[in-house]
């Protein structure tokens, strides 16, 4: 280590670009909320316009405020903090600079092509191909651009605010990548290489951890760093955040299958999903005890800064939040709440509570720090406050309500159980809309809130001048080697080699043969007796090993990949193996025609999904209204799957042959002319579009790298199969006086509606698909 | 459990806990005991995970979603067929002539069967329903069937399951109120 001193400027130029970016995309992303939001309650204001309705919308309001506006508050928290902790500017200008534009670019392109109805049809991961990658290839320069950071770094020691931004970085990296492993058939369109109830897994693996791990971690990272900073407190408990760190991001990973309860996700992982939910409720509460305790001493001085009040309501949202996403794993609880608004309610409280509240709460901290001038209003700032509290209030309420309203509605039945009692879904729908509009009420005033910060933000930076942190340090070349963990002492350490064999043995048990199953359980008991004795009798060896992997950046990051890989790899990996036509059970799905597969790409386009399942499940309101339970084969050469999480509408699975083709053309042009009360959107341009039948070829070459069972076909033979198709669906149409030319979008989409719910009954293990 | 400190406590202020000796860029950190609720809360989740895997995994005791389901929908299609027994023509004619049977039905219809058969049951995406002509036979027996059952290659919904039987009966008998019932029972239901 020299001593000699040192100067440091931060860079705080891209940390205000974010900041900036931060507010403007907020707003977007949030007034895009507000207007899907009334669409729900007025269809009108669909406005007829393929790119303005409901369907295509949806995924851009999620998106924007997942990517765009939580996305941009995270690199603004994480480079102005990072350079602080570890006393080092940010170690490329020009990376930061490319992270910064390349950003916004994304951004930009998920704005233009998500109203056009280019979309790989997967929620928040809509996204096009060509976009997915830059996203990744930004992520590495990110990713290269912190790393980089740490190695230059003055300060030898990781604060537990780069934990996670470390878990942050590379879980990002390893979900996102593989949710988005597609084979393009055009440069606009891709079909992901995973199909039915895969697909489904490894959305909801991605799904809920990017709640995890972009929504959760880098906030709590955030909050490790600007909340004790804005108390002027010392965090509450080294030794909890060391715990909650890693059970977090352990646990975390294995709770995707919550999202897939009851339907025909294999039982053995509907149990993990919820058995693992329940258990990251300590872990996510350490992060909230760690939050809330270190204001104690600081209480008073909520009442005059509105920094910590948006901190401390933030931080009692998360532990709301994460204490109601156990409970919603409960297989009983979900059959009540999912595909319902009390999900809706879930995540907005998540947020618009916790990440929305953290983002005022570090934008108002910020403000003064970057541009050097007190805020224009505190006055303001408070207003907006108790806007935006008394909105998230009207929001969550009006979705509890509405979504326990509309489950209790859906899965009520009488004479003994036999009948619905409100058979017609639009019943249900039309019960629950005082409170949509509600929502739209609480969602509007926290626009207004952060439109009131915009104004404060520009008022306060008006002519400002902008300056950038400095500190003088004593340089260190390196942390001596003697301290660092080399990579037996990374892997072979008493905390590690518990948490293996613990890791091993539960496997050993759950999933080994009978005699497996005793050796696993004992197994693991006595790892863990023995580890509690270890840790009893040398527990300054593991809390030295742990000070020493602190000063060890990458010791600690393998580590933390291990810790988030395991899950995955677990689930993901059978079910991979065993999802294959010869070994599916009971029923197996028939590839759709080329002008059903055509149809779907629509279905899929309009972002029908956003609105109705395509999975019943194994519950008995569910098939007195829908059919039969959908069995695991029946979506099998779904790319993507459709299953759907919120039936704003009823779930199709069944729809095919339910209705004939006259009652869907009239409904896609107007839903209220069949279904009175309907909310949908009309799909006027259906009927002049014409079916893109040239793409098809190269589409089925495709589907059939990824499995799916079509025979050869020349371009020639699939016009002709589509041309016959279409035309008995014209001439079954004319019947009714329904006219239409045969190669308009409707046909194709009736086509696909028409055969949803056809399978083939195969005998246990000897499924054999007929070319 | 023991704390595992290892490292020297920095003196803090009196009567303060003490605090780590490192800090980071001012923030400092304290190394509480992590609260026991907390912990007792961690350990009854990880408990009951070993718990539920083995009752619904491994014990046996269990029934599978699939078979829990099969056994409800078995009950439930035995209580529609003892329903559905009950009902003949002469008593479907009685029905069609009943103002309470015939209003609960017509509620019924409008909300369900009005889109395709349109209000005035005179037809739209599906037939007319106060024509002479049956195209699946014009018995009050056979046209309950049709509804029950629905006729899926023309696009007529399977009601049975989704209605109950009282309520197909009973648009049964509104649609009947739109039609004269045969002599024979005509007499009978006076």
């Amino acid at each position: 280590m020299s001593d000699q001193k040192i100067s440091i400027t931060y860079n705080d130029r891209v940390v205000r670009q974010f900041l900036l970016a931060t507010m403007l995309w907020g707003i977007v992303g949030m007034l895009v909320g507000v207007l899907v939001a009334s669409q729900l309650n007025f269809w009108r204001l669909n406005f007829n316009l393929p790119w303005l309705t409901f369907g295509r919308l949806r995924p851009l309001h999620t998106n924007a405020v997942i990517f765009a506006f939580v996305g941009n508050m995270m690199f603004a928290g994480v480079y102005y903090s990072t350079q602080r902790l570890v006393k080092a500017r940010l170690a490329s200008d020009f990376l930061s600079s490319l992270h910064f534009w390349g950003w916004q670019a994304i951004i930009v392109a998920a704005a233009i092509t998500l109203p056009l109805g280019f979309t790989r049809g997967k929620e928040y991961a809509e996204l096009i191909w060509p976009i997915n990658i830059a996203v990744a290839l930004i992520w590495v320069v990110f990713a290269v651009n912190f790393f980089w950071t740490l190695a230059r770094r003055n300060e030898p020691s990781l604060y537990v605010a780069i934990w996670f931004y470390i878990a942050t970085i590379i879980t990002v990296a390893m979900l996102y990548i593989v949710n988005h492993l597609s084979i393009p058939t055009s440069l606009l369109h891709s079909y992901p290489v995973f199909g039915g109830v895969q697909d489904a897994l490894v959305q909801w693996w991605y799904g809920h951890n990017a709640v995890a791990f972009f929504l959760t971690t880098p906030i709590l990272g955030i909050m490790y760093y600007f909340l004790p900073k804005a108390a002027e407190r010392p965090v509450y408990s080294y030794r909890l955040s060391v715990i909650h760190f890693w059970s977090l991001v352990f646990v975390y990973i294995w709770a995707g299958p919550h999202h897939l309860l009851n339907t025909a996700l294999p039982n053995w992982l509907q149990v993990l999903g919820m058995t693992f939910s329940l258990m990251l409720w300590a872990p996510s509460w350490g992060g909230m005890l760690n939050g809330l305790l270190t204001l104690r001493g600081a209480w008073h001085k909520l009442r005059t800064d509105p920094v910590l009040k948006f901190f401390a309501a933030a931080v009692t949202f998360y532990g709301m939040a994460t204490f109601e996403g156990p409970l919603l794993s409960i297989k009983s609880v979900n059959a009540l709440a999912h595909y319902s608004d009390w999900i809706i309610g879930h995540v907005h409280s998540g947020a618009l509570g916790w990440n929305g509240f953290m983002a005022a709460g570090m934008i108002y901290w910020l403000l003064p720090r970057l541009w050097n001038r007190p805020l224009h209003s505190v006055g303001l700032a408070n207003l907006h406050f108790w806007l935006g509290t008394v909105g998230i209030l009207l929001y969550v309420a009006a979705m509890w309500t509405s979504g326990i309203t509309q489950g209790l509605m859906l899965n009520a039945t009488t004479e003994g159980g036999s009948v619905l009692a409100y058979p017609n879904f639009l019943d249900t729908l039309n019960t629950i809309r005082p409170m949509m509009l509600m929502r739209v009420i609480g969602g509007g005033l926290y626009l207004v809130g952060f439109l009131i910060m915009a104004y404060n933000l520009v008022r306060t930076i008006r002519g400002a001048q902008p300056v950038d942190g400095t500190i003088e340090v004593f340089a260190r070349s390196a942390v001596p080697a003697e301290e660092r963990l080399g990579a037996a002492a990374t892997l072979f350490n008493p905390p590690v080699v518990f948490s293996a064999l613990g890791t091993l043995f539960a496997c050993v048990w759950m999933f080994g043969g009978p005699g497996l199953q005793i050796v696993g359980l004992f197994g693991g008991a006595i790892s863990a007796i023995l580890a509690v004795a270890h840790f009893a009798t040398r527990g300054t060896r593991w809390a030295g090993w742990h000070e020493r992997l602190l000063v060890s950046a990458a010791s600690f990051t393998v580590l933390t990949f291990v810790a988030v890989a395991a899950g995955g790899l677990i689930q993901i990996i059978p079910t991979v193996v065993v999802n294959k036509a010869q070994n599916m059970e009971d029923r197996i799905a028939v590839p759709y025609t080329p002008l059903e597969l055509a149809g779907r790409d629509i279905y899929v386009r309009e972002g029908c999904y956003n609105c109705h399942s395509q999975m019943i499940r194994t519950m008995v309101p569910d098939v007195l209204r829908y059919g039969d339970y959908s069995r695991m084969g029946e979506s099998l050469f779904d790319h993507p799957f459709q299953w759907g999480s919120r039936r704003s509408g009823p779930d199709l699975a069944r729809v095919g042959g339910k209705y004939n083709a006259a009652w869907h053309f009239v409904h896609m042009a107007d839903p209220r002319a069949t279904s009175p009360g309907s909310n949908m959107p009309a799909y006027p341009w259906l009927y002049t579009n014409r079916t893109d039948v040239a793409s098809l070829y190269g589409k089925l070459n495709v589907q059939r790298m990824l499995a799916v069972p079509y025979p050869a076909m020349s371009p020639a033979e699939v016009q002709a199969n589509v041309a016959a198709q279409a035309k008995t669906i014209a001439e079954e149409l004319k019947v009714t006086q329904q006219l239409t030319a045969p190669d308009r979008e409707i046909v194709a989409l009736i086509a696909y509606l028409q055969r949803l719910g056809k399978y083939e009954t195969v005998a246990p293990r000897t499924a054999a698909l007929k070319p | 459990m023991k704390s595992p400190d290892s490292l020297p406590p920095a003196s803090p202020p009196p009567g303060e806990d003490p605090l780590r000796p490192h800090t980071y860029d001012g923030i400092q950190e304290y190394d509480k005991r992590l609260p026991n609720w907390w912990l007792l809360t961690f350990y009854a989740t990880i408990v009951f995970w070993i718990g539920y895997w083995m009752y619904f995994q491994q014990s046996g005791l269990s029934t599978s979603d699939g078979a829990k389901i099969d056994r409800h929908l078995a009950q439930v299609e035995a209580q529609k067929l003892a329903a559905n027994a009950a009902f003949d023509d002469a008593s479907l004619w009685k029905m069609s002539r009943n103002a309470v049977f015939v209003d609960a039905g017509r509620a019924t219809f409008n909300a369900t069967c009005a889109s395709c058969h349109h209000a005035t049951l005179t037809g739209g995406i599906g037939p007319s329903l106060v024509d002479a002509v049956w195209v699946h036979g014009g018995q009050p027996t056979q046209m309950l069937k049709v509804v029950n059952e629905g006729v899926l290659t023309k696009g007529m919904p399977a009601w049975g399951p989704i209605l109950g039987p009282k309520k197909v009966s009973e648009v049964l008998a509104f649609i009947l109120s739109h039609h004269t019932p045969p002599a024979d029972v005509a007499l009978a239901a006076k």
